[in-house]
């Protein structure tokens, strides 16, 4: 099953990595969507995963049983979700407000800092 | 006084000096000179144990680790230079101080820090035993005049100079550190005093060429050497008591004290001695045809110092006795003359405002102070008796007769000291006497501060050269012994009979007044030649310095082009060429089957996964796109679900939901139809990296998973989470307990993002307000 898994996740990261290589922002910022979900996937993988118990110590118990999921990927995990999310909403803010001061979500069209011309160039006296 | 203390007293002095100096009247702003006074105060003291044959060092500790130690040492040599550096310090601290007198109080403190800076830079270079130390002191001293050559700082060319003369001189120093670390690596040891003990064993090294190429590309860019030669004159742009101090005691002098403390230790090397001769000779020959052909008054000034520092270098390579006496003598006697010639030269362009010197003429009339030390300290240039000039040449060219070396070195440095005579009459005489009334009125007069300078070291090349007594057993015979490592008989005086010197001199003298009786002709003969015009170092400078800025543009261009996509592709491909180096490296790939059999559920949601995932890709429609991005935010939750995770498939679920409100909010505001941004052929660049990621990837997982688990830290959690916590869900416990920082971490990156969402979408309303 873990060939499975590495090749799904593998394929979500490769699909995460060409939405990146896009001009248009929106798709760049669902690229980064992909990839924080891959990237979760792997870091839940790594701790070897399989149809096991949760990781809850039963009641009248104070170990947790051999059988159960490993916490501890779980716990990074829940971490990486709730980062991953508010990256997301301050990409997707960044990429509104673009729009509604520039008018354009194409990379190719955001481009008012290169126009300044290079700051090396300024200084050149002969 | 410790050698350690007077430096901390020069260095805490300047800043002190400068701090009241902003604020002091105009009747007490000579007060910044005291510090310069007492240093050369406290090194008067030392003569005496110096003479007699001591050294005094000082210690401390500063990275014992590295074998670096504050470590200085006081002999003959240092201390001739360290009481050029402060003595010269002290007369231009006041003659800064009267020449800035009009300017602004705070201008004129800083420019006296400045040179109090550069002060205390020099003395730790001459004074430092350990080569790192004197290396960082070196650096110093670069960086120090880099802000004094460019003081005028609204003033393009002084920008240029002091440009220049960083990048040549941190360049070099960055050929003498690499010097100094091969020694280091040879030897052990950073000591200059250990260096010279065990000179052999450094001799006798491979590194040795290596060691002396680095070596004498650092001091001949200090010491401005062929072809090192053209930033000294343009350094001319600083203010005129900074250039006395850059051109006559010291910093250029820096390249030729640690030539001269090399000197004892490469005595087995012939070539050691050949090089420094050749390359003298080249750069003397050069600057005294410069100096012909120079048209500012400093300018000429600036060429007879490199032809001086040329003379140095050559009488450094010369073998025989007289050589080291010969050079003492004559740095002292340059030392005197050169900087009371600076003095001169700056007190008339500060009362005319003219720097060319065949504009200026009959300034005697109103500056004969002035005009009297010029002419008493280009005597001494000149090198005519009485003068202390006069003695130096003598040694000089006994030292040449000494040596092994051909009648070459004899004519040039006879036609070079009859170029030399030729300036000393130029600067003198045109300026001050000849063509009256070319200068009917000037701006400002002789005050004392400005006359104090060039009249004491005129008068003292005087007294020196009459009563040489006074120097021969307490300073020249000290320095000479150190630098030869055994004690040196001089016979310092002005007359030693009817020698073959004594003809030179006078052949000298005479070649020296024929050509400034035709220093017009030779001027303009000499600035028209084709060859001269076409060898101009200064120019290739530039060159190289145009080509380095046009590369740095090119790449600039090129790397720096304006396209996200290719900053992108640029990232992924190192990032694919490092990780994929690292997977080759690492071992062999491992995609051998485990985790147990193929689970159809968890089969199936990663096949509608990866539906989404094309669905967000071929999509033209953002919301087409963000359908398929949920089905992988939910497939995900359901995967996490699967694989006992509830807690994770909760939070994934609740998130996800978020991210699609927040986005169909978003898309609301936005065109949602996503044309094509990517050409067919980028399109499948980027098809094929993202195709080469992902095998990566897979590769890489399926090898990680193939390993056997170490379970340890999960095991930790589970073993204690109730024990110790009081927690039965092991997950929520390692988030709330054992990485409860984290947790904090976490949530404030929530509220920052919030805050930044907040402040960006207010922005706007704000400004539709507005």
């Amino acid at each position: 099953m873990n060939l499975i898994y590495s090749a799904g996740f593998a394929a979500i990261m490769a699909c995460g990595v060409y939405l990146l290589l896009s001009r248009h922002v929106m798709r760049i910022v669902y690229g980064v969507i992909l990839i924080s979900a891959s990237v979760n996937l792997v870091l839940f993988l790594s701790g070897r995963i399989g149809p096991n118990p949760p990781p809850v110590i039963p009641s009248g118990e104070t170990v947790l049983s051999a059988g159960a999921a490993n916490p501890l990927p779980q716990a990074l995990v829940l971490t990486a979700i709730v980062i991953g999310f508010s990256l997301v909403a301050f990409a997707v803010a960044l990429a509104l407000q673009t729009f509604r001061t520039i008018g354009t979500l194409d990379s190719r069209k955001l481009n008012q800092a290169e126009a300044l011309g290079s700051p090396y160039e300024e200084g050149k006296s002969q | 006084m410790s050698l350690i203390s007077i430096l901390l007293l020069s260095a805490l002095g300047s800043v002190a000096a400068w701090r009241v100096g902003r604020h002091v009247s105009s009747g007490l702003k000579h007060v910044a000179a005291l510090l310069p006074i007492a240093l050369f105060a406290c090194f008067i003291f030392h003569i005496e144990p110096v003479a007699s044959g001591g050294v005094v060092t000082d210690t401390a500790a500063w990275v014992p680790s590295l074998g670096i130690d504050l470590a200085f040492r006081l002999d003959g040599f240092s201390l001739l230079f360290a009481l050029l550096i402060t003595g010269i310090g002290s007369l231009v601290t006041i003659y800064a101080t009267s020449y800035f007198s009009e300017a602004d109080a705070r201008e004129r403190a800083r420019f006296v820090f400045l040179i109090h800076l550069f002060m205390t830079a020099m003395l730790g270079t001459v004074l430092s035993d350990n080569l790192i130390v004197m290396f960082v002191f070196w650096e110093a001293t670069s960086l120090t005049s880099f802000m004094l050559i460019g003081f005028e700082t609204a003033k393009t060319e002084a920008r240029r100079a002091a440009l220049q003369s960083l990048l040549i001189t941190c360049g070099g120093g960055l050929a003498l550190l690499g010097a100094i670390l091969l020694i280091g690596m040879e030897l052990g040891s950073f000591s200059l005093a250990a260096i010279t003990a065990r000179a052999p064993e450094l001799v006798a090294s491979p590194l040795l060429p290596a060691v002396i190429v680095l070596l004498l590309i650092g001091t001949f860019t200090k010491s401005a050497q062929f072809p090192f030669h053209f930033w000294l004159p343009k350094a001319m742009a600083a203010p005129t008591p900074a250039s006395a101090y850059l051109h006559s005691a010291t910093m250029v002098k820096l390249g030729v004290y640690l030539l001269a403390r090399f000197d004892g230790i490469f005595a087995g090397v012939p070539a050691y001695g050949v090089i420094l001769v050749t390359f003298g000779l080249l750069t003397m020959s050069i600057a005294a045809f410069n100096a012909i052909r120079a048209t500012g008054y400093k300018a000429i000034l600036a060429q007879s110092t490199v032809a001086s520092l040329g003379i140095l270098v050559m009488l450094i390579g010369l073998d025989g006795p007289v050589s080291s006496v010969a050079v003492i003598g004559f740095i002292l006697s340059h030392a005197l003359y050169k900087a009371a010639l600076f003095f001169c030269a700056g007190t008339a362009i500060h009362a005319t405002h003219i720097t060319e010197l065949r504009k200026l003429g009959g300034l005697a009339k109103h500056l004969p102070f002035t005009a009297a030390a010029a002419v008493l300290a280009s005597l001494s240039m000149a090198g005519l008796p009485p003068f202390v000039g006069f003695i130096a040449k003598e040694y000089l060219f006994e030292a040449q007769l000494q040596s092994s070396w051909s009648a070459i070195a004899v004519i040039v440095a006879v036609l070079v000291n009859g170029v030399m005579v030729a300036v000393a009459g130029a600067v003198s005489l045109r300026p001050f006497f000849r063509g009256r009334g070319k200068i009917e009125h000037v701006h400002h007069g002789e005050t004392p501060g400005l006359l104090i300078g060039p009249m004491l070291l005129a008068i003292l090349g005087v007294v020196f050269g009459i009563a040489p007594h006074l120097i021969v057993d307490n300073l020249i015979a000290p320095a000479a012994g150190a630098l030869r490592g055994s004690p040196v008989q001089v016979s310092f005086s002005l007359w030693h009979g009817l020698t073959p010197m004594l003809g030179l001199s006078a052949a000298v003298v005479i070649l020296g007044i024929a050509l400034m009786w035709k220093w017009n002709e030779f001027h303009r003969a000499i600035g028209q030649m084709r060859l001269v015009q076409k060898i101009d170092a200064d120019r290739a400078y530039y060159r190289v310095v145009d080509r380095v800025l046009g590369t740095a543009r090119a790449t600039t261009r090129w790397l720096q082009n304006g396209d996200q996509r290719r900053y992108t592709l640029t990232v992924a491909s190192s990032l694919l060429i490092v990780a994929g180096y690292a997977l080759v490296t690492g071992g062999p790939l491992n995609l051998t089957w485990s985790g147990g059999e193929i689970l159809p559920f968890p089969a199936i949601i990663l096949i509608l996964a990866i539906v989404g995932c094309v669905v967000a890709i071929r999509s033209t429609s953002l919301v087409t796109g963000l359908v398929g991005i949920g089905i992988v935010g939910y497939g995900s939750a359901l995967l996490f679900l699967a694989n006992g995770a509830p807690d994770l498939a909760l939070t994934q679920f609740a998130v996800e939901t978020l991210v699609l409100v927040v986005l169909m909010a978003v898309l609301v505001r936005l065109p949602t139809d996503a044309p094509k941004t990517r050409s067919p052929r980028e399109s499948r660049i980027d098809a094929g990296i993202a195709t080469i990621f992902g095998f990566l990837v897979f590769g890489g997982l399926a090898t990680m998973t193939a390993q056997p688990f170490d379970t340890r830290l999960s095991d930790f959690y589970g073993a204690t989470s109730y024990l110790e916590a009081r927690g039965h869900n092991v997950v929520n416990v390692i988030i709330v307990d054992y990485r409860a920082f984290d947790t904090v971490g976490e949530v404030a990156v929530v509220a920052f993002a919030t805050l930044a969402v907040w402040a960006l979408l207010k922005r706007r309303r704000a400004g539709k307000g507005s």
